[in-house]
């Protein structure tokens, strides 16, 4: 914990992901209505005392929806950032152990990937299945593994030789062995910064699926198909499009903020 | 330079099959009977894989990518004159020049208010104006692009009515004079530009503001101070110069980023380019665009890199001096 008190950085962020996270979690108690109950008594209400941040269109209660939708925005990025650093690491730790042909392999691999856009290869890829938010995760995490794969393989590369590894190779350990047991856990910051970089983008993307209608689909609440709505009614109600669009801001800005405090905190080189 | 191009020619060869899924529209449930018997006879979806692989390789070097399915059978790539000399355009070629147009102007942008923010905060680091900077990067990588879009279309477009809000021309244009469409034009890109290039700047500003305070520590920067330079000269003679060559390589890197962006900025604005063209064929599942469009976004991204590869080399006098060895 002390050396997250010692960057303020690293600390406002992981402040702000702890506050979603638990306002997510325990979203079924404290959400005042069901998010996805239909109410024509009460369209599109500004935001009150009994509609705190309003209702849409349908009547629903906003502040429930964007509850719930914090929950998508967490479970999609966690499980699609998960997705992409197992994939990541197992691939960069091939190249980076193996080297020659089969690192040459893999890294062809990931150049071919990387000059395709990304936007437009998961879109591609969620006209040929449906979309829904397993699908959205899937596609998420398999089309943004290149960056932890090139870091694990540098990292790799760099410690290959050290005296450390070298005696584990001498004294007989499998090769599985000393990748896990010597080699990721000292490659594990640059790892765990990308991650958390990484699970900010993941919520971007989300978002901008669920927006254009081809990410979390109704009447699942996700911050991005309310915005959808939102688009819908900007000239009667503000609030529609405000407040999902502060959230994403909010909690992208937390991951950030803790991915760069991290990365100050944990790399020597910044020490000064 | 010769071996760098061939490499990436070898690669487009390769990007071929890593090309999403042609398989896979088969077993697609959502396609119709008559689609799919369409992609059977185009993908020639009968033959043993490595010859379709060929046949498909074959067809895309020669550029042809085939109709689309959902707009009248317009094709794909370029215009085909049938019979009785009746040109049809190709859908790519109608929108590519318009998103080019938006992402070229975008870098524009970028690079030159990014190298100033950057300089700004590097020059005066840890000052107020150091710390703005920084907060504007970071809330400008975390904003997502089509909030603000709608934000910006209602500020300016519903409730100020200063501009328009979607499409590429007013319904007058044809009336305007030369400099009146030209003005017209700018009116229109004005929003879309601006969203599809913050990101971007964010990201650069932030880019440049390392290197220069890297290049301000060097011994050369001292040699140049203590010669007694004066020190505007010092930063934007010696220093700056240093701190934008890598520019040219992440302007290569990020062109995949902003033809990505502009699915949700043209869809938004409606403006009739690659992106929106793309986000259509998603909806109506009209593969033959969604892969002519996928491989022609691969093969600029390459363009992209290659044109910084040589760009870099022909900026930095050491990597020219290194290749005359």
């Amino acid at each position: 914990m002390n050396i997250f008190l010692k960057n303020p950085l690293a600390l406002s962020g992981l402040i702000i992901i702890l506050t979603i996270l638990i306002l997510a979690l325990i979203a079924p108690i404290i959400a005042p209505y069901d998010p996805s109950f239909i109410d024509i008594n009460s369209i599109l209400f500004p935001p009150s005392i009994n509609h705190l941040m309003g209702t849409d269109g349908l009547g629903r209660d906003v502040f429930s929806r964007m509850l719930y939708g914090a929950q998508i925005s967490l479970l999609v990025g966690f499980v699609a950032v998960g997705i992409a650093s197992l994939i990541g690491v197992i691939l960069g730790s091939l190249a980076g152990f193996y080297r020659g042909w089969v690192d040459s392999l893999i890294m062809r691999f990931v150049d071919i990937m990387l000059s395709i856009p990304t936007f437009f290869l998961i879109l591609a890829i969620i006209a040929f299945l449906t979309p829904s938010i397993w699908n959205i995760m899937i596609v998420i995490g398999l089309t943004s593994w290149m960056g932890v794969t090139r870091l694990v393989r540098a990292e790799f590369f760099s410690l290959r030789q050290r005296e450390y590894v070298l005696a584990a190779e001498t004294m007989g350990s499998n090769h599985f062995s000393i990748i896990v047991k010597h080699l990721l856990p000292n490659s594990l910051t640059p790892i765990i910064v990308s991650s958390v970089l990484g699970i900010a983008s993941a919520v971007l993307v989300e978002s901008g699926l669920s927006f254009l209608g081809l990410g979390v689909q109704a009447p699942t609440a996700s911050w991005g198909n309310i915005l959808t709505d939102g688009k819908e009614y900007i000239q009667f109600a503000w609030w529609l499009s405000l407040f999902p669009g502060l959230a994403i801001l909010i909690t992208v800005l937390g991951y950030n903020l803790l991915g760069e405090g991290l990365r100050d905190v944990l790399d020597p080189k910044n020490k000064d | 330079m010769l071996i760098g191009i061939s490499l990436v020619s070898f690669f487009i060869m390769h990007l071929a099959p890593g090309d999403v899924t042609s398989s896979e529209a088969s077993f697609n449930p959502k396609a119709s009977e008559e689609s799919r018997q369409k992609l059977r006879e185009l993908y020639n979806l009968d033959k043993p894989v490595i010859i379709q692989y060929g046949l498909w390789v074959k067809r895309i070097a020669q550029l042809d990518f085939g109709n689309s399915f959902a707009s009248h059978q317009k094709p794909v790539l370029w215009e085909r004159t049938d019979k009785s000399g009746n040109v049809t355009k190709g859908l790519i070629q109608e929108s590519l020049p318009i998103t080019l147009m938006i992402n070229l102007l975008g870098i524009c942008i970028i690079f030159s208010i990014s190298i100033f923010l950057g300089t700004l905060s590097a020059v005066r680091q840890n000052t107020w104006v150091d710390r703005s900077i920084t907060l504007f990067v970071f809330i400008g990588f975390a904003i997502p692009g089509f909030w603000l879009a709608l934000l910006l279309m209602y500020w300016t477009g519903v409730s100020n009515q200063w501009l328009p809000i979607s499409g590429l021309h007013s319904l007058g244009y044809q009336n305007l004079s030369g400099f009146g469409q030209f003005i017209d034009l700018l009116k229109h890109l004005v929003l879309p530009v601006s969203i599809s290039s913050l990101s971007g700047l964010a990201g650069i500003s932030l880019y440049v503001r390392n290197g220069m305070l890297d290049i301000l520590h060097q011994d050369f920067i001292t040699t140049a101070r203590s010669k007694g330079l004066k020190e505007s000269k010092v930063v934007f003679i010696h220093a700056l110069k240093n701190a934008i060559l890598p520019l040219i390589t992440i302007i290569g890197l990020s062109i995949p980023g902003l033809i990505g962006g502009s699915v949700i900025a043209e869809s938004i604005f409606a403006i009739p380019g690659m992106g929106k063209l793309f986000y259509d064929s998603v909806l109506m599942r009209d593969f033959p665009v969604i892969m002519g469009i996928l491989t022609i976004g691969s093969f600029l991204t390459l363009i992209g890199n290659l044109l910084a590869d040589v760009g870099y080399a022909w900026a930095d006098p050491r990597v020219r001096k290194g290749l005359v060895k």
